[in-house]
């Protein structure tokens, strides 16, 4: 940060050459490294004497150690760099993270901090089981974020396991950040027309890779597949049918102040990000006793 | 001498700051700020131009301080120039001094870059013959160095009457009375000296003497070159400009007679109010007083810093308070910057002098702490403690 400042740039610069002269094991000339140790030394000689006398006679060491952190420290900043390009989260495509909205083009209204999530006031979307339901999910999902992807067997567990008190609904909030999200989305929804977007939207995270790289040609191909009446499909899908459909969900995500995919509101709490299959049990279950709920904020805190 | 503080505005604002840079610059005191501050408060004209009511009084003024100023050196007002430092003043003889009769200069290894680099870089354009005598042991006789390579050749001999690394101070008188029976003058650097102690043109045979306000209580930006009338007309100044001429036709300069050839353009008035403001306070306190309290103060700078297990470079009967030393192995800046964290200021490394450290064996530079009348036992005693904390890291 120094570098912009008119007072600290001198120190940057010295500090730059410094530390490219010790990785090629030159001697540091700019003096700037006898000018931190003896302010280190000095302030340490009013407390400890004994201290700064062991600082000043191992300086050099110390001053190792801090080069080999801020090296790897550096490094690990321009893996998560390439992970967030990659994968649109910091941590790589295995961490407990979620598509972060990257809304360099402000289509979507915000690249900025997140708001407080608030729960849709509609049930529409691809839904599955009884409205009337106890239980009510709705997620908001990408079809090309790997995070979403990651979320997806937990999913199903779910339903499987809730069965008849749970009603799960999909909205399509694909990310302008994520290629091919768009045409998935579209996809799904035109398969749902005929009934298959879960056969669709199974094969379409199974491919997820290929659905980002080759869009259209390749989400086609994949609906084939999955026994979808090719001529309604392709009418639908290149009629652009469901435009409008898709438009509103994505105008009830920002509604919601979601900022990442997947975001799940459960009744009226919410998920960010996979999460657990107990993780999403304690959210489900939380108001029941309290010992329940510690279990659960130490579940979510521990949980993978 | 115990009351003084009280006059540096500097010392009361940073009550913890013992500041030991004098041989740099020195603080100023309370009238000298004001007197600075008064110029452009009650004067504000410019001198020798306008005839205003304003600048009358501001020529009549600048005229009472160059009086001022020369008689501080035992000079006279129609031999005293201003300049911006005691670096132009020494530039304004070696650069306009004339060599076409005799080109021989004699200086030391002990000088100021202000005067070494100067004489260097006439040598090295072959205007002059350079010798530099040795002056850098305790035991070094000067005069007799300079005695072996004065000759019927030697135009000016250039050398300062106390030097800023070891704070040895210089006699000059037999050197200037040596000069003149060869028929070359003497030109002093009284950067370290004319703040000090007395300096007197007339009575130590000195020719040109050279010297910064800045570091006698004045302001800086502004110096002075103080010699005899007479030896004025044969130096070329060194800028030339608005108020050097008597005359200007478009083929033919005619030169003021007087001082003002060497001082082109508009001067620095504030600086030279501060300036005369300063030797109006060194005069009130005595320069004999401030040498003695200087000569104390050295002695105890010196009995510190040895028992910190320092080495001091030089002979300990110069009589400057300013004491150069090093710790072995520790670099003079990291012992600088120590004793900063403990709020002593003082300078490391050449000190524009890198010839003369060189000579005294400190080829990495040294540490300096210079002292001067606002510095008193106490200071010196804490400076002292702080670095035997110091020494000990090294011990
Ligand atoms: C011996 C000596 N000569 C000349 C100078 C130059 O003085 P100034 O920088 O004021 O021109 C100094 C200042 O450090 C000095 O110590």
């Amino acid at each position: 940060m120094s570098i912009f400042s008119a007072k600290y740039r001198p120190l940057a610069k010295k500090g730059f050459e410094c530390v490219f002269k010790t990785l090629t094991l030159k001697p540091c000339d700019t003096g700037l490294d006898d000018q931190i140790k003896s302010e280190i030394v000095g302030k340490l000689l009013k407390y400890s004497p004994a201290l700064a006398k062991i600082i000043n006679k191992q300086f050099a060491l110390l001053s190792w150690i801090f080069v080999l952190l801020t090296i790897g420290s550096l490094a690990y900043s321009g893996l998560g760099i390439y992970n967030f390009y990659l994968y649109g989260n910091c941590e790589g495509p295995n961490a407990t993270g979620a598509c972060i909205l990257n809304d360099i083009t402000g289509d979507y209204g915000r690249f900025s901090e997140p708001k407080d999530l608030i729960a849709p006031t509609t049930l529409d979307g691809i839904a599955v089981g009884d409205p009337n339901a106890e239980i009510k999910i709705v997620e908001f999902g990408c079809f090309t974020c790997p995070y979403t992807k990651k979320a997806e067997p937990t999913i199903q567990q779910l339903i499987r396991e809730y069965n008849d008190s749970i009603y799960y609904v999909f909205k399509p909030f694909p990310l302008p950040n994520h290629n091919g999200s768009f045409d998935a989305a579209r996809a799904v929804l035109c398969a749902d027309e005929q009934n298959k977007s879960w056969e669709l939207r199974t094969e379409i995270f199974r491919h997820q890779e290929i659905c980002s790289t080759d869009g259209v040609l390749a989400i086609k191909n994949l609906a084939k597949n999955a026994g979808i009446n090719m001529s309604n499909f392709n009418r639908c899908y290149d009629q652009n049918k469901t435009d409008a459909a898709l438009s509103r969900y994505i105008q009830q995500g920002k509604d919601s102040h979601v900022y990442a995919t997947p975001t799940f509101f459960i009744n009226n709490k919410t998920i960010v990000g996979p999460k657990t299959v107990e993780q999403f049990k304690c959210v489900i279950n939380e108001n029941q006793n309290l010992f329940e709920q510690i279990g659960c904020s130490l579940g979510q805190w521990w949980g993978k | 001498m115990n009351d003084l503080r009280s006059d540096f505005p500097i010392l009361k604002n940073n009550p913890d700051l013992i500041y030991l840079d004098s041989a740099c610059t020195t603080l100023k005191p309370r009238p000298v700020i004001d007197a600075a501050i008064e110029y452009y408060e009650r004067y504000g004209a410019c001198a020798n131009r306008s005839s205003h009511r304003k600048g009358r009084e501001t020529t009549e003024k600048i005229d009472q301080i160059r009086e001022r100023v020369a008689g501080f050196v035992g000079g006279d007002s129609e031999g005293t120039l201003w300049t911006k430092n005691a670096t132009e003043a020494i530039n304004t003889v070696i650069s306009g001094f004339d060599y076409s009769k005799k080109n021989k200069v004699i200086t030391t290894n002990m000088e100021h870059h202000a005067v070494l680099l100067p004489l260097m870089r006439l040598r090295d354009r072959g205007k002059i013959k350079l010798e530099v005598v040795e002056n850098s042991h305790p035991d070094s006789n000067l005069e007799e160095e300079i005695r072996k390579k004065i000759d019927k050749e030697t135009a000016l001999i250039v050398l300062n009457n106390a030097n800023n690394t070891t704070g040895k101070r210089q006699k000059v008188d037999e050197i200037g009375k040596m000069a003149h029976e060869f028929g070359a003058k003497l030109c002093v650097d009284g950067a370290q000296g004319v703040p000090h102690f007395k300096c007197d043109l007339k009575k130590e045979n000195i020719d040109f003497i050279a010297f910064s306000a800045h570091k006698m209580l004045g302001p800086t930006g502004v110096g002075a070159l103080v010699c005899r009338k007479e030896d004025l007309s044969g130096l070329r100044p060194l800028v030339v400009g608005g108020g050097n001429v008597k005359k200007v036709e478009l083929n033919k300069i005619e030169w003021a007679a007087d001082q003002s050839r060497f001082e082109a353009g508009t001067q620095n008035y504030s600086g030279i109010f501060g300036f005369g403001a300063a030797i109006e306070y060194l005069t009130k306190i005595g320069i004999q007083k401030i040498e003695e309290h200087e000569k104390d103060l050295r002695k105890k700078m010196v009995n510190c810093i040895q028992n910190a297990g320092a080495q001091v470079y030089g002979d300990e009967s110069s009589a400057s308070a300013l004491v150069s030393f090093n710790f072995k192995g520790a670099k003079p800046h990291e012992v600088a910057l120590m004793l900063d964290q403990q709020g002593i200021a003082l300078r490391s490394g050449f000190f524009c002098a890198q010839i003369a450290l060189e000579a005294i064996g400190a080829k990495e530079g040294a540490v300096r702490a210079s002292a001067y009348l606002y510095n008193d036992q106490e200071d010196i005693k804490k400076f002292g403690e702080k670095l035997e904390k110091i020494g000990k890291l090294y011990s």
